[in-house]
């Protein structure tokens, strides 16, 4: 029988392959364009996705998976990358660095909100609070 | 001369697509766990997944790539089509839920079997199966070999057409093959939401391209004051009595009001095909054919059809360089990485039909025709993976007719629609016509065929290679032929339904005759409402997709040499199409939910349990019988060569 996490998992694949790549398709057009406007459309879509991943969750009460929030953080992290090394390399225009701006901010703002309202703000601290074990014969 | 950088985005995006087809596939072959689930999905896909999967098998890729053409070609001179989505809808809600129950209850997972229990006719078993292989290698073959080229186009050159189509058809047998039908259901939804993405991506493209709607428009009427544009925003008659196509030529156009209804006929022959029922009995419960067929199907598949799909025609009839192919040319130049995307949602949409036609052509050759008359003693494991094996060779062939019967492919192509449309009545037997006996079924649909074979290309095109000209050609009076067929199916139905015995059914179709009758009698108020339904329904038939469709010429305005008087703003049969679809969802709605025909019935369906029968051995016969069949085919083909050589032009 399929599953509500299959059925869960075809909804996040089929948002992202819409949502995700006409965002990134905009960005793109929007950086050869040089129109903030074309970027901010894409980001408006990334964020859009989401947001729709974020519903399906509620729906089908699950989080993110593990290989989802790797991928998330990866993507970031080579996101940000990019950035830097053009910011770096001079060769971005005013358009290209604002519309990046735009994306991070609103990724980081909007990932600290949905840990907010999901955690409340003290346990979406605690997400990133590990608590090591302390074993008896630690150096004491 | 394309940029090199631009080329990389679509290989880049068709990773992507094998990576996540990839994925699903695993997912489906570990929920299989064995071979038991692999045909049907243990009949257990999700209502919504196969809502999304039959309306996007329905789209595919033709709507896209043959109906944008079409209007790009002729404009709106056959505006049927555009009401396809409510076409398609009509038979989902006809059949769907009927056809569940008594798949349910006997325990059936296709549509043969449907026909094998019910009418016990092994030739309307074999009609299925073959109807399956149609589907699978001549109409899937034909939007395959359209996208093999657009790749060609879009690679300038550095893919052939022969490589495209390979790698489409390994990418098809590599998900069918392994993943059976739950992999097909489950990429079918990603499939699904690319395809309806990239019909509405694209004809947002168009438009944009255009300079916006007012704008098309005011294209649309400058082209209505060339000579002879006015036919193109107009339908020429009810009928022509004309010898057909290729065989007399036609004053004016050829395309007609009785062209679009026969045209509407041979669009809901694909619910009426083994493909749909693959999907409908597949699913685990029948509470979505419903929505399914009244906002998906109808609502989203019937708008992405008005609108986009008229959209993307019309901005290549006013500029060719907006066609299917030169738009995305262009988008190819500018913005690789959207003809990328939109391009791969065609792909998907092709792949989805094609993958669902091999599973249910290479199941039914197995599991209806080798199996039971050659090897019954075949193990469940060898079945599926001879099943594959046959996916493979029928994908090989697609490919190779592809590349080098293109002719053949595309007569092949047009005979599924219409074919598969002459099985509505022995579904209408099983699922309101009690009165349609086995013998009156089986013979219509005989006669179904032949009515068809008789007036498309394939049949005459035999025929007077065999010798024997026809007097007419294709489609004769402006008529498709899938409703000469009807035609013919519906007189057969009748007078042997008339002189046969009406109760000579076996068991299994007496108890699914009993079941349905006792399970899903009409409510009062749907019994009620019932002459109300069938008027509504026949008026707009009528009115959208039939004779009506001249008061469509001048009911939102004039078209003449001046360019016409365009009321709102828009061809006025266009208009009269986009009032009708929305109507049409509203008498889909209706048949749905108020006349209770796909309604959600929620309940437990006991299998029914046959009188036990002792089985003999039959290896000795079945090895007989297949030698038989290896002698006769041989001996036919040795006639057919031998007739030809004689008579043959």
């Amino acid at each position: 029988m399929s599953t509500p996490k299959t059925e869960r998992d075809l909804l996040v694949f089929s948002i992202w392959a819409v949502l995700g790549f006409a965002g990134l398709a905009f960005l793109l057009e929007g950086f050869t364009r040089d129109s903030y406007f074309v970027c901010l459309l894409g980001t408006a879509l990334i964020v859009a996705a989401f947001v729709a991943h974020i519903i399906v969750n509620f729906l089908f009460q699950q989080g993110f998976r593990p290989g989802e929030t790797v991928l998330g953080i990866g993507a970031f992290g080579v996101l940000t990358f990019t950035f830097i090394a053009g910011v770096l390399s001079g060769s971005m225009s005013m358009v290209d660095y604002y519309s990046g701006l735009t994306l991070f901010s609103i990724l980081i703002v909007g990932f600290i909100a949905y840990l907010s309202t999901r955690h409340g703000l003290r346990g979406a601290f605690s997400r990133f609070h590990v608590k090591t074990a302390v074993s008896e014969d630690s150096g004491r | 001369m394309i940029n090199a950088g631009n080329l990389v985005w679509l290989p880049l995006y068709a990773l992507f697509y094998v990576a996540v087809m990839l994925f699903w596939t695993r997912v489906a072959a570990r929920e299989n766990g064995n071979h038991e689930t692999y045909f049907s999905a243990g009949h257990s896909l999700s209502p919504w997944i196969s809502a999304l999967t039959l309306a996007a098998a329905s789209l595919s890729g033709w709507f896209l790539l043959g109906g944008s053409a079409e209007i790009a070609a002729r404009g709106f001179a056959q505006p049927g089509v555009l009401q396809a989505g409510i076409v398609l809808a009509l038979p989902g809600v006809l059949f769907f839920k009927r056809m569940w129950f008594v798949g349910q209850r006997l325990r059936l997972s296709s549509q043969a079997e449907l026909f094998h229990s019910y009418f016990d006719s092994k030739f309307l078993v074999i009609v299925s199966v073959v109807v399956a292989v149609v589907f699978a290698v001549g109409f899937a073959g034909l939007q395959l070999r359209a996208l093999s080229e657009l790749i060609g186009m879009l690679s300038g050159g550095m893919i052939s057409p022969l490589v495209a189509s390979l790698f489409l058809g390994v990418v098809l047998f590599a998900y069918v093959g392994i993943g059976g039908m739950r992999a097909v259901g489950y990429f079918g939804v990603i499939q699904s939401v690319l395809a309806f993405t990239a019909i509405v991506g694209l004809a947002g493209f168009a438009l944009m391209s255009s300079g916006g709607f007012a704008a098309l428009n005011a294209g649309l009427q400058t082209l209505a004051q060339s000579p002879d544009g006015g036919g193109l925003f107009q339908v020429a008659g009810v009928i022509r009595f004309s010898a057909g196509l290729g065989r007399d030529a036609v004053m004016g156009h050829a395309e007609t009001a009785l062209t679009s209804l026969s045209v509407a006929m041979a669009f809901m022959g694909f619910q009426a095909s083994p493909l749909a029922a693959k999907i409908v009995l597949s699913t685990r419960n029948a509470n979505g054919f419903a929505a399914g067929q009244t906002w998906v199907m109808a609502g989203i598949v019937g708008g992405i059809i008005a609108f986009g799909m008229a959209i993307i025609g019309t901005a290549g009839l006013i500029n060719p360089q907006l066609s299917l192919g030169g738009m995305l040319a262009q988008l190819q130049a500018a913005s690789p990485w959207f003809m990328a995307w939109l391009f791969l949602g065609a792909v998907a949409g092709v792949q989805l039909l094609a993958g669902l036609g091999l599973l249910t052509a290479g199941e039914g050759l197995v599991r209806h025709i080798y199996k039971p008359y050659f090897h019954s003693s075949l193990s469940r494991v060898a079945t599926v993976n001879l099943t594959r094996i046959v996916i493979a060779l029928l994908a090989l062939v697609s490919v190779l007719m592809q590349s080098l019967t293109p002719v053949t492919l595309s007569a092949l192509g047009a005979l599924a629609l219409p074919l598969a449309f002459q099985l509505w009545t022995p579904l209408l037997g099983i699922t309101w016509l009690r009165w349609i006996t086995p013998a009156a079924a089986t013979v219509g649909v005989g006669f179904g065929i032949a009515g068809v074979l008789l007036t498309e290309t394939m049949g005459y095109e035999v025929l007077s290679f065999l010798g024997l000209e026809l007097p007419w050609g294709r489609w004769p009076w402006t008529i498709h032929s899938a409703a000469w067929g009807m035609a013919a199916n519906i007189a057969a139905v009748l007078i042997i339904s008339a002189i046969t015995n009406r109760n000579a059914f076996g068991a299994e179709a007496q108890e699914a005759r009993r079941f349905v009758q006792s399970t899903l009698r009409m409510g009062r108020r749907a019994r009620v409402l019932s002459a109300a339904a069938w008027s509504v329904a026949l008026a707009w038939i009528f009115l959208a997709v039939g004779p009506g469709l001249v008061f469509g010429n001048f009911a939102f305005g004039t078209v003449d040499a001046s360019g016409g008087a365009w009321s709102v703003g828009m061809p006025s049969i266009w208009a009269w199409a986009l009032l009708f679809w929305a109507l049409g969802v509203g008498l889909i709605w209706f048949l749905s939910y108020k006349m209770e025909m796909a309604s959600p019935y929620l309940m437990d369906i006991p299998a029914y349990e046959p009188p036990r029968t002792l089985h003999h051995d039959q290896t000795r016969v079945e090895g007989e019988r297949l030698r038989k069949l290896v002698v006769t085919g041989a001996l036919a083909f040795i006639l057919v060569v031998l007739v030809a050589f004689s008579f043959g032009s």
